[in-house]
């Protein structure tokens, strides 16, 4: 519990973490409302059939956020500066504080994973306020299990995010991957155009938790994507134990 | 033979750092080729060496940082990672401020506090002791090295540990800082707590240690009380070239 309160001060008094919750909780709000906006004739003319989707894919778009709390959250750690600047690789502190490197992990994880959920029902209100805002009564009310899958979702990409920046040690190829992935070209879907394998991508499965007409059902989609997140810790965990903090 | 009895200290724990046959390979480099010795308590132990000698890397290996190739290195009889409360147990300050360039002094500082359950207050008594007060609020990457130093002395005092481990503890500190750490680690002795330190500088170190392992390419080329070490050289440094360079290898 300790470990896990010292991860959440470290969060707080990150300043590159206030960009994570910026675009977590703002991002959202912002394109459900571009969305309502494309959409508005539609609905009020009730031929949308993308009314209930509106507002799900901002909060989709959201994970933006979240990678960044993910991959900062490691590679705050291992930063390093030139020797002038003292060399910064908090990490040195960190495994001084903490004596069993699992426990770091786990309470690192445990941090990132509750403040996704804290900055996923903040993205709810923004997303639902903008939404009411343009559509007024024809809004669409978020079914509370599509919720649950979006919350997921974040969580997981979070911690997938996490995950492959304990590997690499640096934030730049998880970034990179990971808002490349989820914003200008996804890659994943282009794949699943290519094999239905694809479909067993982590952000494809994950997404059927909440995007309807998808390839697996909610629960086997979010089932796929645990399994990944789970896989890639046990990995990650088991290279951080290994490695030698100075290599 | 040791004035002091390396078995227990005044409470009666056993508060030593034991470094037994320490042996650490990098690829097909062996950077540590069997290293022993002890750090007693009630005595600052000066680890000296050249820069590359291994130092660095027996101090990490000994925090768990780093693990040897073969050998042990056991704080209080146990290996870094078995320790219960490491921060109240052992104090490091390694080589850099260890600290994200972006957080304040004191925010660093808290997180650390925070990890080892003490209070807020323990953190401005800490910036106390190393006089940092006035810089809490600044960010680390503002900080001189000196500053830098101290902030890294200050985490290393957060839990008022028994033992202190400090690598190149007086790299980057003004005179008066010099002395303030000669002082502090002198105090820190006389009230039974284990001080390990590393340098290369030998003229800063013979007035603060009471101990002295030499090492050089990975081995210990001298080991005992400051005076044993000296034998017949006039001071430290002249025994430490001595050592180090035409005798390279040989144990005392």
């Amino acid at each position: 519990m300790r470990a896990f309160n010292a991860e959440l001060s470290k969060l707080f008094s990150l300043p590159g973490i206030w960009l994570a919750f910026l675009i977590g909780a703002c991002a959202p709000a912002i394109i459900a409302a571009l969305d309502s906006m494309a959409e508005k004739d539609d609905i009020l003319a009730g031929v949308s059939t993308r009314l209930s989707e509106v507002g799900l894919i901002g909060l989709g778009a959201g994970v933006q956020g979240i990678i960044i709390l993910g991959v900062l959250a490691v590679s705050s750690e291992y930063l390093t500066e030139s020797s002038e600047s003292g060399g910064g690789n908090q990490i040195t502190t960190s495994l001084t504080a903490v004596s069993s490197r699992l426990q770091f992990l786990l309470a690192k994880a445990g941090a990132v994973a509750v403040i996704s959920i804290l900055l996923f029902v903040v993205a709810i209100v923004t997303t639902m306020s903008a939404t009411k805002l343009i559509l007024g009564e024809y809004a669409p009310v978020f079914e509370a299990s599509k919720l649950v899958g979006v919350g997921c979702y974040w969580t997981f990409t979070a911690l997938l995010a996490f995950g492959m920046t304990v590997l690499t040690k640096n934030g730049i190829i998880p970034l990179a991957v990971l808002i490349i992935n989820s914003s200008v070209v996804t890659i994943s879907y282009l794949l699943t155009k290519v094999t239905k394998l694809a479909f067993y991508l982590p952000d494809r499965a994950g997404m059927d938790m909440f995007m309807s007409d998808g390839y697996h059902t909610p629960i086997t989609g979010g089932f796929i994507m645990f399994a990944w997140v789970t896989v890639l810790f046990i990995v990650a965990a088991i290279v951080f134990h290994r490695r030698d903090v100075a290599s | 033979m040791l004035p002091y009895n390396e078995s227990h200290n005044r409470k009666g724990v056993l508060w030593l750092l034991t470094i037994n046959n320490l042996v650490k390979q990098r690829g097909n480099h062996e950077i540590l080729s069997g290293i022993s010795f002890k750090a007693r308590p009630g005595r600052v132990t000066g680890f000296l060496g050249p820069n590359g000698a291994g130092k660095s890397s027996t101090l990490r290996i000994l925090l768990g940082l780093d693990r040897a190739t073969s050998g042990s290195a056991l704080i209080d009889g146990k290996p870094f990672a078995e320790l219960q409360n490491p921060l109240s147990t052992v104090g490091a300050a390694l080589d850099g401020f260890g600290a994200h360039r972006m957080r304040t002094g004191r925010a660093h500082l808290r997180w650390i506090a925070r990890a080892a359950g003490l209070p807020r207050s323990r953190v401005e008594e800490v910036l106390e002791i190393v006089g940092l007060t006035d810089a809490a609020g600044k960010r680390v990457g503002t900080y001189s090295l000196g500053m830098g130093r101290r902030l890294g002395m200050a985490a290393a005092l957060l839990g008022d540990p028994e033992i202190l481990i400090l690598d190149e503890p007086v790299n980057g500190l003004d005179p008066e800082g010099i002395r303030w750490i000669r002082t502090f680690l002198r105090e820190r002795a006389a009230s039974g707590k284990t001080v390990l330190l590393s340098s290369h500088l030998m003229g800063e170190l013979a007035e603060t240690v009471d101990d002295v392992v030499i090492i050089n390419r990975g081995k210990v080329v001298a080991n005992g009380t400051l005076e044993e070490v000296i034998g017949s050289h006039s001071t430290l440094e002249e025994a430490f070239f001595a050592l180090t360079t035409e005798h390279a290898g040989a144990v005392v």
